[in-house]
């Protein structure tokens, strides 16, 4: 039995994913081999268009390839049905998003326990408060989304993304959406939660100097790792 | 269950913030108008059953010449069934030297049943009601008899062996029947002194009326036990059979009723659907969060439906309460019209309300629900990844299953739910094609109109599904109510033909022919007009092409009660105006041994055209050709005949005249003055039965007028909900163009443009949808005839582009006024 270190967290072959359009079928990705470790942080960059979102999409299993093999924590994701993708992603995987996608209806507590009552989390509540403490929230807990500033949304979203303590923590322009300041702070905070939870971490972005603080980077280019 | 606390979260925020206001009235319309409509239909029809009963003055009656057997009286007082019995026979009374044939009815302790006698002490005395017959030893009569016999009240009058005190004149009595002409003058007297007058003996011509009155299922229960036990000489009756001119004004409520249900019923569906398509649309971004959260499928779809579920519930119990004081206050509205004592409605018309507002939600807002489950996760990423779309035939089969189940549910009538659906069906999507097509073709041409039209109908060419399926919601909805208002004006104006203002309101029969030219003579001084003078002979119907009539009709049945007895035969030249011409030609002149037999008789018995019938006329046979068969309203207060002869066909047999004429209350006293001068006229009273009839059409117009409302104000949420359902898309649109620059007016125009547009061709659509189900639901459900409604053309079109434009200007127009940005960020 292989040990977590021997083990690799993603193992990809020749993941590919193709669309059809009115001219024929469209690559997005082609070929993809990739293999990440356990507690490393990635950075993905590329043009627009270069199949980014495509990728982190297919290895978190919100979506399918049209050819090749997605390993995530030694389950194949592509013999996975949707229903058994969605316990996995519960399980181990968690998001930050570009335009935050918190929940419109629930507050900020709401949110925050969202992820732990799906998992059937007896100590939802405490967990999310205390996570919500973490990010500087504390004060905030029954503020609605539109009650709160783009910066506040996005330290929602961390707390929200880490309270499940994930395995794997995918970050899609994390600051896309904010200034700089504000971006910069988020992000400050999100390598400090990824250390504290030993997450690995694959991040996209347009920014290099955000891309030199992960450990490596992949460049996609029309579809292609280079 | 391990959603229940979010979704009961999701469903309070999600009605804070106002996304459940539409799904929640559309609801609420739905089981307020259900429970009232159900509860109030089912009252009605309880206490209008109950009081149309009141003309048998019983439930049912079997008729029939001799006593029943022991044991069918034993059984009905073991089904809990009430009893009364009355006799009637002919009877002569002499007193002062007077004589006169009298009808005397001998009634039961607990006559009648149903309904009441009216009577009074004197000329002047007011009428008093009564609910039993004569005491023993007294005799209730006519006021003619007394004027006939020269007595007063408190004489005594001698029937057969036995003297009765008259103690009261009898002015009303429910259950007087028969046909006009054998009417005499009555006398009503109690069961008890029916031996001692020794009046009956074995072979006397007695007509015995066993009545009964109970529950429903009571009656059928017995109903169905004694039929297959009657002998020739035994009858039932009962209400919808056996008083026509009241059944099929009962029986054309009630399915208006119906058909109102129906269609406030799928009006409020369409609400429904389409407030469930708003709601759907305004949930992508979430579920597609909770999937990305590791929310299975099957768990985000059962996190709505149990919010839909709960909202339903609550719904539709503040929807019950509603809708039962809504039918309370209609009945307190009405209590002036109405009996006195309302029957109590049934637990399930109260709970059929829940049922049906639940079943609607389910038919109509699980298909766009399901939707939900198909949100990729994906979404997250990105936004423009659409759901993808449910089966069509499990999304359509569940809405289609719905309506035609409900739709039978609330008519019983398979007839009416096939002919609503299929047309309606079949129509929609034989009119969705060339829209279809239309819309297409408008994609185009569309760069050669100016800005505000083309602005204005790119809206409907681009989204041509979404322009469609809010095309057909406002045309159903509009032919629904276009519906409701037709059949309505159409039943009441048809009611109100047959009982004009002066309707008549006596007969006169018995006129020997040597007293024609002078009672007219006399009728014309007075300034009476009357129906034309109909000859009459008595015969029966023996053969049908030489086979005996007996051998041929069956139990029970129209042609049985006809052949039983002597009927009225009539001879003229011109078919009476009522009368319609179902088979065959009217006479022209010296076609002599012809015979015009009325629709419904010539079914039960069979009759052609061609066929030979035979008549025994006063002990003389007559044989005629069955020339036409005619259909007539039996229901106008006129004189009608089953059969009718070329003239010259009876000129053999002695015959006398009948007329019907009208009389004002003014001018009663004239009839006394006749009474004298003609004592071999019977003159017969129907205004009671007249005033009795109007006021259950006042009570039917009354139900059916407030059940329209409800149509109406369910037509207009839908109107609304549709216009909400996209209301997001506009909205957006309008920031972006006010971004640009656009000005108001320009918005303005653009959005009357296309909801005045959307209006105007769902209106012509609607027009074709109602004319073509008026015609199929005047022919082959209410039978009264169709008259294209021409001015629906213009109406509906107009006042739906009016509607909708106003409806769909007014829901923008705060946007138009709201910074762009506000409303951009919203989205």
């Amino acid at each position: 039995m292989q040990t977590q270190q021997e083990r690799k967290l993603i193992v990809t072959e020749n993941l590919t994913k193709s669309v059809k359009t009115a001219d024929g079928f469209l690559q997005i990705l082609s070929n993809i081999n990739l293999q990440v470790e356990y507690g490393e942080t990635i950075a993905v960059t590329g043009e627009s268009g270069s199949g980014k979102s495509t990728l982190i999409s297919l290895l978190a299993g919100l979506d399918t390839p049209t050819a090749g093999t997605i390993t995530v924590d030694g389950f194949t994701l592509t013999r996975m049905d949707e229903d058994g993708r969605a316990t996995l992603r519960n399980r181990l995987i968690g998001f930050v998003f570009q335009s935050f996608q918190l929940l419109q209806g629930l507050t900020a507590l709401e949110n925050v326990m969202l992820p732990l009552e799906l998992r059937g989390d007896k100590h939802a509540k405490d967990t999310a408060v205390a996570f919500l403490d973490r990010v500087g929230l504390s004060g905030r807990l029954k503020h609605t989304p539109r009650q709160l500033s783009g910066g506040e949304q996005q330290r929602v979203a961390l707390a929200r993304a880490f309270a499940t303590k994930p395995a794997l923590l995918f970050a899609d322009e994390p600051t896309g959406n904010l200034d700089s300041n504000t971006g910069a702070k988020v992000i400050d905070l999100l390598f400090e939660l990824n250390k504290e939870n030993n997450t690995t971490l694959i991040l996209v972005t347009h920014d290099q100097a955000l891309a030199h603080r992960c450990g490596r980077t992949i460049k996609l280019t029309a579809g292609r790792m280079s | 269950m391990k959603h229940l606390g979010l979704a009961l979260r999701f469903l309070w925020r999600d009605s804070r913030a106002g996304e459940l206001t539409i799904l929640f009235l559309a609801l609420l319309i739905a089981v307020t108008c259900s429970t009232a409509i159900t509860v109030f239909s089912d009252r009605l029809e309880r206490t209008m059953t109950g009081q149309a009963a009141e003309f048998l003055a019983a439930d049912m009656v079997i008729t029939t010449h001799a006593g029943l057997p022991e044991l069918w009286l034993q059984k009905a007082a073991g089904l809990s069934l009430k009893q009364a019995r009355t006799a009637e026979f002919s009877s002569v009374l002499m007193e002062h030297d007077e004589l006169l044939l009298a009808g005397v009815k001998a009634v039961s302790a607990n006559y009648p049943l149903r309904g009441f006698l009216k009577t009074t002490a004197s000329d002047y005395a007011a009428e008093a009601v009564e609910h039993n017959g004569p005491a023993p030893g007294f005799a209730w009569v006519e006021k003619r008899v007394l004027s006939a016999l020269k007595l007063k009240l408190g004489d005594t009058v001698t029937v057969g062996e036995k003297q009765l005190v008259i103690n009261k004149i009898v002015t009303y009595e429910p259950d007087k029947q028969g046909d006009f002409y054998s009417f005499s003058p009555r006398l009503m007297m109690n069961q008890q002194d029916l031996k001692a007058t020794g009046v009956i003996q074995p072979g006397s011509h007695v007509h015995y009326f066993y009545q009964f009155s109970g529950e429903q299922a009571s009656l059928s229960a017995f109903k169905q036990w004694v039929k297959p036990q009657l002998n020739l000489a035994q009858r039932i009756m009962d209400i919808h059979e056996d008083r026509p001119e009241v059944g099929s004004a009962l029986n054309r409520a009630e399915r208006y009723l119906g058909l109102s249900t129906i269609v406030v019923v799928i009006m409020a569906g369409v609400a429904i659907a389409m407030a469930t398509r708003r709601y759907t649309e305004r949930h992508l971004d979430a579920t597609a969060i909770l999937r990305c959260l590791g929310s299975k499928q099957t768990g985000v779809l059962w996190l709505f439906v149990s919010q839909f579920i709960i909202l339903g519930l609550i719904t539709g119990i503040l929807g019950c309460l509603l809708g039962w004081f809504v039918q309370e206050q209609l009945f307190t509205l009405l209590r002036n019209l109405l009996p006195q004592t309302i029957s109590e409605p049934g637990f399930l018309a109260t709970m059929l309300g829940l049922i049906t507002g639940m079943t609607v939600l389910a038919g109509f807002a699980l298909p766009p629900l399901l939707q939900l489950k198909k949100v990729s996760p994906a979404r997250v990423l990105r936004r423009d990844l659409a759901p993808l779309p449910a089966n069509g035939w499990l999304v359509y089969g569940i809405a289609i299953s719905l309506v035609v189940a409900l739709i039978w549910r609330y008519t019983e009538d398979i007839k009416l739910t096939l002919i609503v659906f299929t047309t309606g069906f079949l129509l929609l999507v034989a009119l969705g094609i060339p829209v279809y097509c239309v819309i297409a073709i408008a994609r185009r041409f569309l760069h050669r109109f100016e800005l505000t039209w083309r602005f204005g109908l790119q809206g409907l060419v681009r989204n041509s599904h979404v322009t469609l399926s809010q095309l057909l919601a406002f045309t159903i909805t509009l032919s629904a109510m276009a519906l409701s208002i037709t059949v309505r004006n159409e039943l009441i104006v048809n009611w109100q033909e047959q009982l004009p203002e002066y309707a008549p309101n006596y007969f006169a029969l018995n006129i020997f022919p040597a007293q024609l030219p002078e009672l007219q003579s006399d009728l014309k001084t007075q300034g009476i007009n009357g129906s034309r003078f109909y000859p009459i002979v008595r015969g029966r119907l023996t053969e049908i092409n030489r086979m005996p009539v007996q051998k041929i009709v069956t139990k029970d049945s129209q042609g049985e009660g006809a052949t039983h007895r002597e009927l009225s035969l009539t001879w003229t030249e011109n078919l009476p105006a009522d009368n319609k011409m179902v088979a065959g030609a009217w006479w022209v002149s010296n076609q002599k041994g012809l015979v015009s037999v009325e629709q419904k008789l010539a079914d039960s018995l069979q009759i052609k055209l061609g066929d030979r019938l035979d008549f025994i006329v006063g002990g003389q046979p007559l044989t005629a050709t069955v020339g036409s068969i005619r259909s007539l309203k039996w229901e106008t207060m006129r004189p009608n005949f089953y059969m009718i002869f070329s003239p010259g066909t009876l000129d053999a047999f002695p015959g006398t005249y009948l007329t019907s004429f009208y009389l004002p209350e003014n001018h009663k006293t004239y009839l006394n003055q006749l009474v004298k001068k003609y004592p071999a006229m019977t003159v017969l009273d129907v205004d009671a039965i007249l005033k009795q009839f109007k006021t259950i059409v006042r009570q039917l117009t009354a139900a059916i007028d407030y059940v329209l409302y409800f149509a109406l104000i369910a037509g207009f949420t839908v109107l609304f909900s549709a216009i909400y359902s996209t209301l997001d898309r506009r909205i957006y649109e309008t920031a972006l163009l006010r971004a640009f620059g656009a000005q108001r007016n320009l918005l303005s125009a653009m959005h009357v443009v296309e909801f005045c547009m959307l209006g105007l061709v769902s209106g012509i659509l609607a027009v074709i949808l109602t004319e073509s189900l008026l015609y199929l639901l005047y022919i082959k459900v209410l039978v009264i005839e169709y008259r294209p409604a021409w001015h629906l053309w213009y109406e509906i079109p107009v006042s739906a582009a009016l509607t909708v434009g106003a409806a769909g200007f007014l829901s923008v127009r705060r946007f138009v006024n709201t910074p762009p940005l506000r409303v951009l960020r919203d989205f």
